[in-house]
């Protein structure tokens, strides 16, 4: 992995592909290469749909190879829902399958001549760009079949629904799971886009032919994997919550302390939330012939995915993961399971982002566009955007475009993306990250609970309110390495707990790249990254009063605790000292 | 007295080990109570205790020792091992998280949640005593000046993901109490598999034919029903 294929879509003749050394971005991977090209190349005061925006699609720094949990690719670009840096990750085979066929990144650039959609095709022999009008407004699944005719099964892809090919704000990129389903979505920042405003459909890959990736000390790669392997399987929810039950077995607890949002982040318990809980989900999943237990991507040992089927026992979507399932279900008051996984695959295969729709549908609900609980409503308006009517061209826009259009003032957005799946009232201290990262109000800034390995910025009293700013910080710091590795964040969990397991990945990158990095190291990377996102964002007009929650959240007491968030202004204005 | 407690301990059918632990507390069912609520027993396949899963997350009633610690009652009404103790990571009374469990108290008609280590952020925040227990001060649960009242009384509890397995055989053969709309609720979304598994069901100690359960006449101004589970 030592290039970086550059597809310049506006080349005179159609768009051209050209491959280049690897050069100052060596050595970086994930979101630390998708940020340093778009913080270096793109004009912060850029059109996000214009010709000077770039997406860049990078795997991790161990995928391709024999590391477990190698397999999140980021893609990165300025966003044209938050207009500022964007880096949305994903699942998926794609990241295995690049970084095998040797490419460090993809990047898109230029703009196109005209508006004639193109396929690339990408294997050991190089690079095949043609043009394909008849993949026009295919949804995802129906691409990816029409695909898998032409290149056989061994492929996998990265493709944008008819929401892409229309640019709206809350278009995902898709990426094939191991089944060859477009199931994996980066989907956070409207992303996809970026990538339909580039005019590219879909990029094929097929790394037959190709080993995998060779580390430069394989005995001591493969003791440290099997180190990170069993640290993993040892720890209760990597090892045994994940995947029994998904991420999804977050509702019941959400639910029981009063933080799950409901009707539009109006209160925070869901009468109907057992219906829909991880538990119940999985327990339908297995009962009608489907799969509670599932790796998005090989070589994932968590296996917190599964596959969800209807009520005759047919494929219907992936497992809903627990963000899905609450917004398309408890913030729209929908307590049906089938059709929250109905709405799942709606996402998926238009290409949309299931949190920023569930959102959106939310707030068209208080609008009064449709009645909260009422799911075939729901699914139709998810219709709606795949069809790219008026209303669905407003939806398809995100929560804070269907506020403006509906005259909604509650509308629980930060940087004009949609706030996940947990209040900010009940959990401030998520609260403090959802204001200040540069992504946009994203749970996934501030995951990685690696403070009591990394000690960033030293110890901090948990205990006291005021070390929310600086877990946070250290979140925040933590999340961006991780991201930079392209390891799932899910590691995260036995990471906390488990330091021999944080030792044994930073084992697993040394003895691949030959290097000595401590925690020191990972350190100053997650700070590196979000200094350039920060600084990308500072000259694109973002000052610190986009850092903030909707004022409604800290004067609309919530339910059933009645709180409001009390982190004070000045407070978040202090994540980033460091 | 001690004879109408005992006859009312055999009328519930509740394990020895129960029956003796109940006996500690010093406390008398009434003959109201003995009549007040129907008694529905339900002889089931072990393999088919996952159709009580539902039930078990929203939550059901037992009659237990209150004003006691969380500790003790998970020790001395749950039942619960060392071990068990140690995977529940996650405990919030009256929907706020606990961090000491010796230091909050349970009372009458409280609602106790029993959660295994959860993922994310925010499971390592309402993790007991974890690392980010700041992130949740707004909601964190704090023992009130209230006077603990020990005695018996009723305590709403749940249980979720792997703690259903885990606590969730012991609490359905103790029995608890739904009310009628719970009751009714549970009935309604019973599947054909749940029916292939129940052996018997009893309603007072005769049996009864599950399919009048279904019908909610038999249920008429009554407000609770007391349901034990039998594996075997």
């Amino acid at each position: 992995m030592d290039k970086i294929l550059r597809i310049d879509v506006g080349a005179d003749g159609g768009p051209k592909a050209t491959t280049v050394a690897v050069g100052e971005y060596a050595g970086l991977g994930g979101r630390a290469l998708t940020s340093a090209i778009v913080s270096k190349e793109v004009p912060p005061l850029c059109h996000p749909l214009g010709g000077e925006n770039k997406l860049v699609i990078a795997p991790g720094l161990l995928s391709g190879s024999a590391g477990s949990m190698s397999g999140r690719i980021s893609v990165g670009c300025k966003s044209p829902l938050t207009g500022g840096i964007k880096e949305s990750n994903s699942g998926g085979q794609p990241s295995q399958v690049l970084a095998r066929l040797g490419y460090n990144a993809i990047v898109l650039e230029g703009n196109p001549k005209d508006n004639t959609l193109y396929k690339v095709f990408i294997n050991k022999d190089g690079v095949k760009i043609t043009p394909d009008n008849s993949l026009r407004m295919l949804p995802n699944y129906d691409l990816i079949a029409k695909m898998k005719a032409e290149y056989g099964d061994k492929i996998a892809c990265i493709s944008i629904g008819p929401a892409g090919e229309m640019k709206m704000c809350a278009a995902s990129v898709a990426f094939t799971d191991m089944e060859l389903r477009p199931t994996r979505h980066a989907g956070r920042g409207g992303v996809g886009a970026v990538m339909g405003a580039k005019n590219i459909k879909v990029i094929v890959l097929d790394d037959s032919g190709m080993p995998i990736r060779a580390p430069k000390d394989p005995q001591k790669f493969q003791d440290a994997n099997k180190r990170f392997v069993n640290g993993l399987k040892s720890h209760p929810v990597t090892g045994q919550g994940l995947p029994a039950y998904g991420t999804n077995v977050l509702t019941n607890i959400l639910n029981e302390v009063g933080g799950y949002p409901t009707y539009n982040f109006k209160q925070g318990r869901f009468d109907g939330a057992a219906k829909i809980s991880g538990e119940t989900q999985a327990e339908t999943e297995t009962k009608r012939g489907g799969l509670a237990t599932h790796g998005c991507h090989r070589g994932c040992v968590i296996q917190c995915s599964g596959v969800y089927h209807d009520k005759d026992g047919h494929y219907l979507t992936k497992q809903p993961e627990y963000e899905t399932v609450w917004a398309h279900g408890g913030n729209c008051g929908i307590s049906d399971l089938d059709k929250i996984a109905m709405l799942d695959f709606l996402d998926d295969n238009y290409g949309i982002d299931t949190i920023e729709m569930g959102a959106t549908i939310a707030v068209a609900m208080e609008a009064g566009l449709a009645k909260f609980g009422d799911a075939d409503a729901a699914i139709q308006l998810v219709h709606e955007v795949g069809k790219g009517s008026h209303l669905g061209r407003i939806l398809g826009n995100g929560a804070a475009m269907t506020g403006k259009a509906f005259g909604v003032e509650r509308v629980p957005v930060v940087k004009g993306q949609a706030m996940p799946a947990y209040d900010p009232r009940a959990v401030q201290g998520i609260g403090v990250t959802y204001a200040t990262s540069p992504m946009g109000a994203d749970h996934t800034a501030g995951y990685a609970v690696a403070q009591n390995v990394l000690k960033v910025g030293g110890d901090v009293n948990a205990l006291k309110p005021e070390g929310q700013v600086e877990l946070s910080r250290n979140l925040q710091i933590a999340t961006a390495a991780i991201d930079s590795t392209g390891m799932c964040l899910f590691i995260a969990f036995a990471v906390l707990d488990q330091p021999e397991t944080f030792q044994a990945l930073l084992d697993m990158l040394n003895a691949f790249y030959g290097l000595n990095l401590t925690g020191d190291g990972v350190t100053e990377l997650g700070k590196k990254v979000l200094s350039m996102e920060r600084d990308f964002n500072a000259r694109a007009g973002f000052t610190p009063q986009h850092d903030r929650l909707p004022s409604y959240f800290k004067s609309e007491k919530f339910a059933p605790h009645n709180v409001t968030f009390g982190v004070k202004d000045e407070d978040l204005d202090k994540v980033f000292n460091w | 007295m001690q004879k109408r407690r005992d006859r009312c301990l055999s009328f519930f059918l509740l394990p020895e080990d129960r029956i003796a632990s109940i006996r500690k507390t010093n406390v008398t069912f009434g003959r109201k109570d003995m009549e007040s609520y129907p008694r529905l027993a339900f002889r089931m396949e072990e393999s088919r205790l996952l159709s009580f899963s539902r039930l078990l997350q929203q939550g059901v009633t037992i009659r237990c020792r209150v004003g006691c610690s969380v500790s003790a009652f998970l020790r001395e009404e749950l039942h619960a091992k060392d071990a068990t103790i140690e995977k529940i990571q996650s405990i919030m009374l009256d929907g706020k998280p606990v961090d000491n469990l010796e230091a909050a108290y349970v009372s009458d008609g409280s609602t106790i949640a029993l959660s295994a280590a959860m993922p994310g952020l925010v499971g390592a925040t309402l993790r007991r005593g974890g690392a980010y227990a700041s992130f949740r001060t707004a909601i964190t649960y704090h023992e009130g000046a209230d006077i603990r009242r020990s005695g018996e009384g009723f305590i709403r509890i749940k249980l979720f993901n792997l703690l259903m397995a885990e606590l969730g055989p012991d609490l359905l053969q103790r029995g608890f109490f739904l009310t009628s709309k719970e009751f009714i609720g549970f009935i309604a979304g019973l599947s054909h598999d749940f029916w292939q598994g129940c052996r018997q069901v009893t309603l007072n100690s005769e049996p009864i034919d599950p399919l009048k359960l279904r019908d909610p006449a038999w249920l008429f101004h009554k407000e609770q029903v007391f349901l034990i589970v039998f594996l075997g």
